[in-house]
């Protein structure tokens, strides 16, 4: 899969000085070196202004059609309104299906978008109509089911997005109402809301929506902790956060067929939850030999993430080294800060900050040195 | 904004799938749509009418625009108008709620139920929505809504309605299903409906 958007027009401008680096060393004759480029150019070019720009334009219009019905605007008929919203559903749906035939793929999205887009504001406007209230999370749920059954039938990744964030409403508006109680099936429903998109994520290609359903997830776990805040909990996520993290760090055969299409953001928010596990066994546990413990263990941690993805993970790298250089600071200003001065203790941070520093670099100079032998190989 | 866009497969024409998808999905949601409509406008046209008092607050709704919420007299329900069990534990809950017509001609509470409530000459009973409920022993009403807490008007008209003196003046005519499924018929200030509520 090729990175898409940006990064790609990014990867384009480092291809290129790349090359130029390598001719200028010998590396490779200059014909090679203008054939690679073209090579690159001739793909079909998955970053288009035109497309960009329809998808904000149906962003747009959509916007428009949702507001208009929220405005309630009487110079239009109640039904006349009700009518209109049922023919852009049909008009957006069809000429979507004309645009995805006649090979306008920019045009049919945002035709999709429309049409999703559409029917929220058909059902908002049925709300209006009967003054509905306490309703609305069934009609996102509703609304979200629609947007999957679209992404599936269409196999549109912009559908997928649509879902993502309709899966996103659904659980705020749980958290709107009941921020504090677990109550009934709904808050079940994120992460189940989760693996529909992720299953559809697969089937459409649409890469980038994974996040949503990450954090969605990720989300959804601190909230139940912040139910149940307790010890108990912390050392249950920070060990589910640990077995994930494993899972899909360590090349196990079922999953890593599926896992190698997803990249490098399974191992970084996996680790993103062992991380925030850790940082509620520092909310419980506040002094005593079992914070040393735990502060061990908390380095041990980030080391160890650092070994098993460090090399080719540069998000898991980095957050690692953000959690092992925050749990030094801290450790120190728990068992320093008692003894000495403020003063003292900013000149016994600044040296542990160096400490840490050095730690670092050797971190990174001993990845430099293994990946060299590779190279060679 | 390009994750929006759908680039990653190399799309093959669909052809007269793509058709079909189509208007399965407009089918689909023009079903559902009209699946609501009809259940909503049964309602305003077969349901019992009850008379409530109200009081307006005015917040907006980002798609359904801006609406009054309505507090009800009935919207706090007294615990000794209770009849039958009371659930133990605590979890979600609907109460059932036997309303009558008061000497002024608003409808009041007459009974109330975790079960259900049978059908009786001259009273109607209400569903509420579920509920967060927890049992204690200082519980004088228990809050409930019933799904027309909220009356949407066009835009700048709300706080006309607030400025409406909270005393009295306010009141809703509701319909009520056989199942207990209340609907807003129409908003009255003074006694007269302050807009036309067709079926559809």
């Amino acid at each position: 899969m090729r990175p898409a958007g940006q990064g790609e027009e990014m990867y384009r401008g480092r291809l290129q000085r790349d090359i130029e680096i390598w001719v200028g060393k010998g590396l490779l004759e200059k014909g090679q070196a203008s054939a690679m480029l073209a090579d690159y150019d001739s793909r079909p070019a998955s970053f288009s202004l035109g497309r960009v720009l329809a998808v904000l334009a149906a962003l747009l219009v959509a916007a428009a059609i949702l507001l208009l019905v929220a405005s309630n605007w009487e110079a239009i008929p109640r039904l006349v309104r009700a009518i209109g919203c049922l023919v852009l559903i049909w008009a957006f749906y069809l000429s979507g299906a004309a645009f995805a035939n006649r090979d306008q793929p920019q045009l049919a999205t945002a035709m999709l978008l429309l049409a999703t887009l559409s029917f929220g504001a058909a059902v908002s406007l049925v709300a209006q109509m009967y003054h509905l209230s306490g309703d609305e999370m069934t009609m996102v749920l509703l609304w979200f089911g629609l947007a999957c059954l679209s992404a599936a039938l269409f196999r549109s990744g912009s559908q997928v997005v649509v879902a993502g964030f309709l899966a996103w409403l659904y659980f705020g508006l749980y958290l709107e109402a009941h921020v504090s109680d677990w109550i009934g099936w709904a808050p079940y429903a994120p992460p189940i809301m989760a693996a529909l998109v992720l299953a559809l994520i697969y089937y459409t290609g649409a890469g980038r929506a994974r996040h949503l359903v990450y954090l969605l997830v990720i989300g959804w776990l601190t909230w139940i902790y912040s139910l149940n805040q307790g010890l108990g909990m912390a050392v249950l996520y920070t060990a589910i956060g640990l077995a994930a993290f494993l899972t899909v760090s360590l090349p196990l055969p079922p999953l890593a067929g599926l896992l190698r299409t997803a990249g490098a953001a399974p191992a970084f928010y996996t680790f993103l939850v062992v991380a925030i596990g850790l940082l509620m066994l520092h909310v419980e546990i506040i002094s005593g030999p079992r914070l040393v413990a735990l502060g061990v263990v908390t380095l041990a941690i980030s080391v160890g993430a650092i070994g098993i993805r460090g090399r080719d993970n540069g998000a898991v790298r980095y957050l690692a080294y953000l959690v092992f250089a925050a749990e030094m600071l801290f450790l120190a200003s728990e068992t320093l800060g008692s003894i000495i001065g403020t003063s003292g203790f900013f000149l016994v941070s600044g040296l542990l900050v160096a400490v840490v520093a050095w730690l670092v670099i050797r971190l990174e100079r001993r990845f430099a040195g293994s990946r060299k032998p590779e190279m060679a190989a | 904004m390009s994750y929006l866009s759908d680039t990653v497969h190399p799309r093959r024409a669909l052809g007269r799938r793509a058709f079909i998808a189509a208007i399965a999905l407009a089918l689909l949601q023009t079903g559902i749509l009209a699946t609501m409509v009809t259940s909503h406008a049964v309602i305003l046209r077969n349901g019992a009418e009850v008379l409530l008092k109200a009081a307006p607050v005015d917040p907006r709704d980002l798609l359904r625009g801006e609406y009054v919420i309505l507090n009800y007299d009935i919207s706090g329900v007294p615990v000794e108008t209770l009849t039958g069990a009371r659930p133990q534990g605590k979890g979600e809950q609907r109460l059932s709620v036997r309303l009558k017509k008061q000497a002024d001609g608003y409808w009041g509470i007459a009974e109330s139920s975790f079960g259900s409530l049978p059908a009786e000459e001259g009273t109607v009973v209400l569903m509420s929505l579920p509920f967060d409920y927890r049992p204690s022993d200082y519980t004088t009403a228990i809050r409930v809504d019933y799904g027309i807490e909220s009356y949407y008007v066009p835009e700048g008209e709300g706080r006309h309605l607030e400025q409406a003196p909270a005393e009295g003046r306010l009141a809703i005519a509701a319909s009520v299903s056989a199942a207990g499924t209340a609907q807003i018929k129409s908003l009255l200030l003074d006694g007269k409906p302050v807009y036309d509520e067709p079926f559809y």
